[in-house]
């Protein structure tokens, strides 16, 4: 698997205004990677996801997947919505299995995935629950394992916890990251926290508020799962949190070097 | 030009009172004793006019009323009719679901199709139900044609607004889940434009099958 992102633009015509979200965007995902699109709200970040999903055109540029360009939404691309948009008039059990019909699974290498999928994410015995029944993070959970459900090639996932209160979310990473650890799709993940970034990621790109111009591509050396107090991983996190700041304003001068200082 | 999204509203907010009245059956004892508090006051009222006027022709009081209707229930005659209304307005419903449910679809679908019929349909659906009467006569002669038409017609509208309304209000999220899931046309149209209109498109039928019986005269 290997996902690229080619020299990729994206222009919004307002009445007359034109508007550049995103402007000359490259970088590679390869296979088993954790990787996060960082930045401050509209950057574009979730633009340029939804790009790569096939949801919206690319005014320049490609997506390529595997070699081939890709433009509209296929199942080699599983997508987590901030709201998880599970079909409510589907069970759980149905919606998890709506991917892997999609994809002409036989019956009964489906029926084995779905308690596979249900075991890795805790739900068994919730098969016959509507969503409305389940708590955030279930239903979190379920989101997770259904876009997981068609075996995907990537994972794409729009702040997949956003819509949670901080204790919970600290939880649902920790659970978010064991799923993970056991099925190992390559991710793409976009995230405002920075928090979020250091505990789930191999690699965090950051991008800035300008045209979605990426202001470094920074490498997570941590074991997991990770100490959210330990020394390295407080580094990391000093020198994002700064970074986005600047991201926010300015251009920062030479941010490789920063880091040098701050993992000295 | 006034989206049709509002006047599927307008339908949808009276519609929704409606339904919750429904379900007040269901709801308990409480609901059950304000329900009887209701009808012993309208037959207080009515028995009280009777008392007032004191003539059958002009007020006949609420029991005369009673015994004179389970009387007419044994006529085979009444019974006979009845169920050549309830026959018609159903077949008209059934036409009326058959035309406005695609129609729907296609038009809470495809910006296309919502400008090259909405005109039309909102042009017709101003015309007052009694104005189709004579040419419905000359059309379908006399007999149950002009009755089934224009109850098809009354009921039509409704479900076409809301069927509409069910279609536009789907978030883009579950079209752009499902083909990231692999879907194919038809599997959007089957699992999720239908399950996720469905509310609407009852809320609908609720709206044209009432009209049907108040058209059926």
């Amino acid at each position: 698997m290997n996902l690229s992102v080619e020299n990729l633009s994206k222009v919004f015509i307002n009445d007359g205004n034109v508007h550049t979200v995103l402007s000359g965007v490259n970088f590679t995902v390869q296979e088993g990677q954790f990787v996060t699109l960082l930045g401050p709200s509209g950057c574009g970040k979730t633009t340029l996801l939804t790009i790569i999903a096939g949801f919206q055109s690319a005014t320049e540029g490609s997506v390529l997947l595997n070699g081939q360009q890709v433009s509209t939404p296929g199942p080699d691309r599983g997508f987590v919505f901030q709201n998880y948009a599970l079909f409510p008039w589907m069970t759980v059990r149905e919606n998890i299995l709506y991917p892997m019909k999609r994809r002409k699974m036989p019956r009964q290498q489906r029926e084995q995935r779905l308690q596979e999928l249900l075991t890795m994410a805790q739900l068994e015995g919730k098969e016959g629950l509507y969503p409305q029944q389940l708590s955030g993070g279930m239903k979190q959970r379920t989101a997770f394992i259904r876009a997981l459900a068609g075996s995907p090639e990537v994972l794409l996932m729009d702040e997949p916890l956003g819509a949670v209160d901080f204790q919970m979310r600290q939880i649902l990473q920790e659970e978010l990251e064991s799923i993970w650890l056991k099925d190992q799709t390559t991710v793409l993940m976009v995230t405002h926290d920075v928090d979020e970034a250091i505990y789930l990621s191999d690699r965090v790109i950051v991008m800035s508020a300008q045209q979605g111009n990426i202001l470094e591509d920074l490498a997570i050396k941590l074991h997991r799962p990770r100490n959210r107090n330990g020394e390295k991983y407080i580094k990391y996190k000093v020198h994002l949190m700064n970074l986005l700041k600047k991201a926010l304003h300015k251009e920062p001068e030479a941010p490789g070097k920063e880091l040098e200082l701050c993992l000295a | 030009m006034e989206p049709v999204e509002n006047k599927a509203r307008i339908y949808n907010s009276r519609n929704s009172r409606l339904m919750r009245e429904t379900f007040m059956g269901s709801m308990g004892y409480k609901k059950l004793f304000y329900r009887a508090i209701t009808i012993a006051s309208f037959l207080a009222v009515w028995q009280l006019a009777a008392n007032y006027y004191n003539s059958e022709f002009m007020m006949p009081s609420p029991w005369t009323t009673m015994v004179t209707f389970a009387a007419i229930l044994h006529d085979p005659e009444v019974i006979a009719n009845l169920l050549l209304t309830l026959k018609r307005v159903l077949t008209g419903f059934c036409y009326a679901l058959l035309i406005g449910i695609p129609l729907g679809f296609l038009m809470g679908y495809s910006k296309i199709a919502m400008q090259l019929f909405d005109p039309l349909i909102d042009s017709l659906r101003q015309v007052p139900i009694m104005a189709w009467v004579p040419l419905t006569i000359v059309w379908f002669g006399l007999g149950d044609g002009p009755t089934v038409f224009l109850i098809a017609f009354a009921g039509v509208f409704p479900i076409i607004m809301n069927t509409i309304a069910g279609v536009q209000n789907i978030s883009k999220d579950y079209y752009h889940a499902a083909r990231s899931m692999g879907a194919k046309p038809w599997s959007v149209f089957a699992h999720v434009i239908v399950p996720a209109s469905l509310p609407d498109i009852l809320i609908g039928s609720r709206v044209a099958i009432g009209l049907g019986w108040m058209s059926v005269i």
